[in-house]
């Protein structure tokens, strides 16, 4: 079942833009325009979790905050411009549970939404994925084939999980490398190169060639 | 008091004296009384008159002294009219009416200018919040239609994010005390915030990027930190050599935590170097690059010194090494300990 998340956000190019950056991560999304009866459409959406904008009109992110403490403990992330620390720890003491500055990292705000989600909703996770009778395994840090076992480092699990979570799909080696900076790792171009390398003769070792392909100009694919 | 001037000013004074001595000699004498006894007169005479100027002197000079040295002690000289006595001369009053006159109509003055750029500071700062709407909508926009120029757009973005919170810093740097929070930090998320706020001018660039792990906490105010961090960032890719690294690691000194941004740039001459702090100062290797103001290092500098961040320069013709020295707070780590 995918997960809700109400935006209440003024700007409308931001709440499209949000729309389908939430959307394209598997999130439905829900947005309220006018924000007269915000409250009775929360209630009504049952969202899992909320962004919501401090600056509003007609009202604010810190009152309606107030109001949907009352009857709901879905976690809210305030997203502001105001950075100031006021405002940050009005938010905390009105029961939000994160505050985020804009403009901000997409790459942060997932991470903050997904974590946010998972601390609020815990369900099993199986933590491995699939493709072509490879199983990476994310706890173990390990990738299984044909009953033989191999471990993988930081980086080479990361690259293999953006590959894997991408399978089917080219993926682009800028694009590689901006997955590995927004994980901290921070792989350059020929780091990235050694690493597929490593990551190649890795698998070879347990029987898998050929596993992963590169498009010339484009970039791997799996 | 000027003693030769004033006594300069009693000669008038002394003048008309001399003149009535005279003529009252001359009177004495034609009325047939003896030369001593005229004698005895202006000697008396003479003598009342310099004991009772020299007291008079003595006396203003006692006067002005005393009011030389309350305006010393005070921290606003301007508030001299308000702490003095109402003098007893009449001229004297008259100056005092003066000085109370101009210190309250530049009260005004200031208070009016005070008013007026606290005005624009709000301004400012409301400016820099509405600004970030729109570059958040961009920067939105640009990761959701990735094309192949939006890693540019994305960069230029960053940059005019950064040029945006620099004017916020340089607004709020004066009246730190409203927006600065003292907290337990971890110097490696800081760190990597900084870089995450940088990524793109960092990977167009070609930076090679070594980050050590950092263990320590210190007690810093977060957003001033990642601040200061962007602004080095942007020093260290905007002078940058032919194949560019960037280090950023964290040691412990004694007491202190330093935090190193190191790179291989084109560095600063050893003249120069004393002076990087300085405002405006570009310097002879900042004239080379287009866009040096020659605020960033001097917002970073003022930053530290508010938050109590010792901050130095090292360069050695080639490479800057920039160290922010964090206290660790012995007392702190006692009572959380």
């Amino acid at each position: 079942m995918k997960q809700k998340i109400l935006m209440i956000e003024d700007d409308p190019l931001i709440r499209n833009e949000l729309d389908t950056l939430l959307q394209s991560n598997g999130y439905e999304t829900a947005a309220p325009e006018d924000f007269d009866n915000v409250i009775d459409q929360i209630k009504a959406e049952q969202p899992h979790l909320i962004l919501l904008d401090i600056k509003l009109p007609g009202t604010s992110g810190f009152s309606l905050c107030t109001q949907i403490r009352t009857f709901s403990q879905v976690p809210i992330i305030f997203v502001t411009s105001c950075n100031t620390d006021m405002d940050e720890l009005n938010s905390i003491m009105l029961g939000g549970d994160a505050f985020i500055t804009k403009p901000y990292h997409t790459a942060i705000l997932l991470a903050k939404i997904a974590s946010l989600l998972k601390r609020a909703y815990p369900v099993q996770q199986s933590g491995q994925m699939a493709c072509g009778g490879a199983v990476l395994r994310l706890e173990s840090s390990s990738l299984d084939y044909d009953g033989q076992s191999v471990e993988l480092t930081k980086n080479e699990l990361k690259i293999l999980y953006y590959l894997f979570k991408n399978a089917g799909k080219i993926c682009a080696r800028g694009d590689l490398v901006e997955f590995l900076w927004d994980n901290q790792l921070y792989v350059d171009d020929n780091a990235l190169s050694v690493n597929i390398n490593r990551i190649r003769e890795k698998l070879a070792g347990i029987g898998l060639t050929d596993f992963i392909k590169t498009k010339h100009r484009q970039g791997y694919t799996i | 008091m000027n003693r030769r001037r004033y006594w300069k000013n009693r000669i008038p004074f002394l003048l008309t004296n001399l003149v009535c001595m005279a003529a009252l000699t001359v009177f004495l004498l034609v009325c047939g009384n003896s030369i001593s006894a005229v004698l005895l007169i202006l000697v008396v005479w003479a003598v009342v008159l310099l004991t009772g100027l020299f007291l008079t002197y003595w006396k203003r000079k006692r006067q002005m002294q005393k009011l030389l040295d309350i305006a010393g002690q005070l921290s606003e000289r301007y508030l001299i009219s308000e702490v003095m006595e109402l003098p007893e001369q009449a001229e004297d009053q008259v100056y005092y009416q003066l000085l109370k006159m101009t210190g309250k109509s530049m009260l005004e003055q200031i208070g009016e200018v005070r008013r007026e750029r606290l005005e624009y500071k709000e301004y400012i700062e409301q400016w820099i919040h509405e600004i970030k709407t729109p570059i958040t909508a961009m920067k939105l926009l640009c990761e959701n239609h990735r094309t192949v120029w939006t890693k540019e757009l994305l960069q230029e973005l960053e940059k005019t994010n950064r040029f945006t919170e620099q004017a916020l810093y340089y607004a709020r740097s004066e009246h730190t005390e409203k927006d600065y929070s003292v907290r337990e930090m971890s110097l490696s998320q800081v760190v990597h915030q900084a870089i995450a706020d940088n990524k793109y001018l960092l990977l167009q660039s070609g930076v090679r990027l070594e980050v050590e792990e950092m263990e320590d906490t210190v007690y810093s105010d977060e957003k001033w930190v990642r601040f200061i961090l962007n602004q080095l960032i942007a020093n260290a890719v905007k002078y940058r050599s032919g194949q560019p690294v960037l280090r950023i690691s964290a040691r412990r000194q004694q007491d202190q935590v330093v935090l190193v941004v190191e790179d291989n740039g084109i560095g600063i001459s050893p003249a120069d170097l004393p002076r990087v702090f300085e405002k405006g100062f570009t310097g002879q290797n900042g004239r080379m690059v287009q866009q040096s103001t020659g605020i960033g290092l001097y917002l970073c500098k003022r930053l530290c010194n508010k938050l109590d961040i010792g901050i130095t320069a090292e360069s050695s013709g080639q490479g800057t090494a920039i160290f922010l020295a964090f206290h660790i707070n012995c007392l702190i780590h006692e009572v959380q300990g």
